[in-house]
């Protein structure tokens, strides 16, 4: 029974007068422009409010919309990777097959849009909750491995029932009707998205600041400790995992009907890779960090287009610094720095 | 009226008998401490009554109920808590919300209310926060309620240990060698917590190795000695037993 | 031979055959776990950059066997270069990062690729002939059979190399415990670079053997990157026999899945096996069981 050897500079003392009491006082107005309930999220209403005035043309709300989409999938995923510590690599999987549901429901069978989406939602909340419990029991690179699997599997399906699917060319999915008028155009989905990922990130921060979200934490944090806590930490993971899949499911739903396209690539390995990027880029377990990470990714092709044959060679090397430099990410680095810097200015 | 039965208790890792056909009980409102040099055994027996590993044979009873290889976090509804010899703390998150974490099932953790942050979720969470500022007070750890627990000495890691355990107001709490690298002065303050603890009506296992740290405290003391019971009784009985001088204090010297 | 027979015989010679490929690829990123628990997701660029710089070589005028050289040690040099200026700066990443790092580092080298020699398939010349062999009625091209031949061969000098060297040992030593490895004066620095420099090795010899019988181009290596990781994780991770047995295993069952079942679905029966094996065995088939003290 090994004991534990204490770090060296201990001193009981040391730290008791740097924390000051949050019990009782009022929270520091920095504080509370910096929290994530608080500042955060009135931010990003300000943006979307405002950004309209930036937009100029359909090529413009296409880019923006998408970056919307892309940010709900990723405020769910970092419930997953960054909040549970559990990886996945086949979240595309998931997307694609909620953008799927709602283009063969829509388009082969009449079924309205409306009614698609929930369907769809809820079938990739039972296909995840289904492989769930297995691939959860997995852990670390098996975990990596089991869900690039299901997202790979997913993703040659849909290629290969070309009947139903169209195949690796595609489907058309009609646009979306509500009340008996077709929603399409750049400005309509906007607000459509916005308020989708207003919600996504609304709920997102409820549950990180609830008893679930600190189980989630601390079965991360340690296992064995959440279980003796009571966490039955199986079922949350399992819980989360299907949370986060339905959101992507939701969002590929929203994804098909304002592109009136999907294809394959939509649930595709890569696909799967760049949700991840965008959490780890943003910050692991910072909701911001998601959104963030989702504008920059998505935006970044849109402005290495210009490079045309270099854009990959950029994306790497981009991936790679990035990464190398904040390996925290760019939310959790930039708010820490923040913090510092607000702490001097008020002692 | 027993608090925790154990009967006829073994078992073996790939050859190697780490407990060996143990029975003994634990009354309630008492300190029991469970000692025996390195390697006797101790956390294994710890392990086996929190649900960790499950026994090859015998049977462990809590209130009379068989709880035999039920699963940690079902025995922690049972009103089971612990704390770790080597350190299970949840890095990253405060100190706070690390004891709230052990106040989750007392709080309302139904995924839908807690999507829709429903009054009853904030309400639930508001008075625990208080319960566990409390908690973390009684143990000392007033200091540090928003500190990143990462970033906290090792001593008082300890404590947030034992406070996390009591958030969940168990019935049984048991502590693996909570003053295990730390100094006399810390031991004391540490041994002054179980004794607070104790009086407030939670019955303790104390698994120590070092005997003279439990001898004060006790109220009743199991001897392991390679996975069997060596002794047990009072302190001053176990002190005076000559099987446990000779294995144990005279071995340790 | 009843022909019911033959055409098991050959489904089973094509499946071994992809089943080598995949196993150095495996081995390549068994080794690099084990000496820096990284899962190195360039390494199927190995593959491709093995394949792609041999027929570039090639093109230019030099010879094969020249080429092949000059290929495995332009290769080896990129992941030297990948472990020093990607790897090694973010050593203290989380394992997700280090994820992403190698992601990234595998984008950037398809990027430069298909910048440089461009996005089309280019088959290599078989070692020697396109004759068929004929074996109990089945046949067998001849670059299958150098490519289970170089493959025995690699995994037997890597055996001894281990086994047998110094340098070898301190990579076994590092894998077990790099601390200790490091207190008894192995440089674990060197072990980390070397790792790398071994796998890519690996994967451009799997480059270039399969080449001459799929072509390559600038894409190949995702979809044998991510079988190679498939059978290191089927056999075990870290575990260099259980990458070897994993990846012909996978090669096996792939082939007889395509021959029997559905050759549309034959990139998928790779990922339905080891969802099947991952869920009863969560190590793999012969990985350790982690039993975490507490």
């Amino acid at each position: 029974m090994a004991h534990n050897v204490r770090p060296s500079g201990y001193s009981k003392f040391a730290k008791k007068q740097t924390y000051t009491r949050r019990m009782g006082t009022k929270k520091n107005r920095a504080q509370m422009l910096l929290s994530e309930r608080g500042g955060g999220l009135s931010l990003l209403i300000l943006v979307i409010l405002v950004l309209p005035l930036f937009l100029a043309n359909n090529y413009h709300y296409d880019v923006v919309v998408n970056i919307g989409i892309n940010a709900i999938v990723v405020v769910g995923l970092n419930l997953l990777i960054g909040h549970a510590g559990q990886i996945s690599l086949g979240h595309a999987g998931f997307f694609g097959l909620g953008a799927y549901v709602s283009a063969v429901l829509t388009a082969r069978y009449g079924v309205h849009g409306l009614v698609a989406l929930p369907v769809g939602a809820l079938g990739v909340g039972i296909l995840a909750y289904a492989i769930a419990r297995p691939v959860l029991r997995l852990s670390g690179h098996y975990l990596a491995m089991a869900t690039l699997g299901v997202g790979l599997i997913i993703h040659i399906v849909i290629s290969r029932e070309a009947w139903l699917t169209g195949g690796p060319d595609g489907m058309y999915v009609p646009p979306l009707e509500v009340m008996g008028v077709a929603v399409y155009g750049g400005p309509v989905w906007y607000w459509i998205v916005a308020g989708a990922l207003i919600l996504a990130v609304w709920l997102s921060l409820n549950v990180i600041d609830s008893p679930v979200g600190r189980a989630l934490r601390g079965l991360n944090g340690s296992e064995v400790a959440a279980q003796a806590a009571g966490v039955d930490t199986t079922r949350y993971k399992v819980m989360v995992f299907v949370l986060s899949a339905v959101m992507a499911a939701v969002a590929g739903s929203l994804a098909a009907h304002f592109s009136e396209f999907v294809s394959p690539t939509k649930a595709s390995f890569l696909q799967s890779i760049l949700f991840v990027t965008m959490v780890v880029l943003g910050g692991m377990a910072s909701t911001f960090g998601a959104v963030l990470g989702a504008v920059m990714l998505t935006l970044l092709p849109q402005v290495l287009a210009d490079f045309a044959d270099y854009e990959q060679v950029i994306l790497g090397l981009i991936m790679m610094a990035v990464m190398i430099a904040l390996p925290k990410g760019l939310v959790p680095t930039l708010t820490a720095l923040v913090k510092r810097w607000v702490r001097r200015a008020g002692s | 009226m027993t608090l925790l039965r154990v009967e006829g208790v073994s078992i073996q890792f790939g050859g190697v008998q780490a407990i060996q056909d143990l029975d003994f009980v634990i009354n309630p409102g008492t300190i029991h401490s469970i000692i025996g040099p390195n390697g006797a055994g101790k956390t294994t027996l710890l392990n086996m009554i929190t649900g960790i590993y499950a026994p090859s044979t015998g049977a462990i009873y809590l209130d009379d109920v068989p709880i035999t290889g039920r699963r940690p976090h079902d025995l922690a509804r049972l009103g089971l808590a612990r704390t770790f010899q080597n350190l299970q703390i949840m890095r990253t998150m405060t100190a706070l919300d690390n004891v709230m974490v052990g106040r989750h099932l007392h709080l309302n953790r139904n995924l839908l209310s807690c999507l829709l942050r429903l009054p009853s979720v904030t309400r639930g969470d508001r008075q625990a926060r208080k319960r566990c500022v409390e908690l973390m007070e009684s143990v000392g750890l007033g200091g540090y309620i928003d500190a990143e627990a990462g970033a906290m000495p090792y001593g008082a890691l300890k404590r947030l240990e034992i406070a996390r355990a009591l958030a969940a107001e168990p019935k049984l709490l048991l502590l693996d060698e909570p003053a295990a690298g730390l100094n006399a002065t810390e031991t004391k303050e540490i041994d002054e917590v179980i004794v607070k603890v104790a009086r407030s009506g939670v019955t303790v296992v104390l698994v120590e190795h070092d005997m003279k740290l439990v001898m004060g405290i006790s109220d009743h003391i199991l001897v392991l000695d390679y996975g069997r019971k060596l002794a047990e009784g009072t302190p001053e009985a176990v002190r005076a037993n000559p099987a446990v001088v000779a294995a144990y204090l005279g071995a340790v010297g | 031979m009843p022909p019911a027979f033959v055409e098991f015989l050959q489904f089973l010679l094509s499946g071994i055959t992809s089943g080598a490929i995949y196993a150095l690829v495996g081995l390549g990123f068994a080794l690099i776990y084990n000496a820096s628990h990284v899962i190195n997701f360039a390494q199927g660029e190995f593959v491709m950059l093995g394949g792609m710089l041999t027929w570039a070589l090639m093109s230019a005028g030099l010879d094969l066997p020249l080429a092949i050289g000059a290929a495995v040690a332009l290769t080896v040099l990129a992941g030297l270069a990948l472990e020093k200026l990607a790897i090694e700066p973010a050593r203290d990443a989380d394992v997700v990062t280090l994820i992403i790092i190698t992601i990234g580092a595998g984008i950037f080298l398809r990027g430069v690729v298909s910048v440089t020699l461009g996005k089309d398939f280019h088959p290599l010349p078989s070692f020697s002939g396109d004759d068929p062999i004929s074996v109990l009625g089945a046949t067998i091209m001849p670059q299958s059979l150098w490519v289970l031949g170089v493959s025995a061969l690699v995994v037997i000098a890597l055996q001894l190399f281990f086994r047998y060297t110094l340098l070898g040992k301190s990579i076994l030593a590092t894998s077990y415990n790099r601390d200790a490895a490091r207190l008894m004066g192995v440089n674990v620095g060197f072990v980390l670079l070397l790792s790398f420099g071994l796998s890519a090795m690996l994967g451009a010899m799997a480059g270039i053997l399969i080449a001459p019988i799929t072509a390559t181009n600038f894409e190949v290596g995702i979809i044998l990157g991510l079988k190679g990781f498939a059978a290191a994780i089927l056999g075990g991770l870290g575990n260099g026999l259980g990458a070897i047995v994993g990846g012909l295993l996978l090669g096996i069952i792939e082939s007889l899945g395509a021959g029997y079942i559905s050759s549309d679905y034959k990139d998928a029966m790779a990922f339905v096996v080891i969802l099947g094996v991952l869920f009863f065995m969560p190590s793999g088939l012969f990985g350790r069981r982690r039993t975490e003290r507490v």
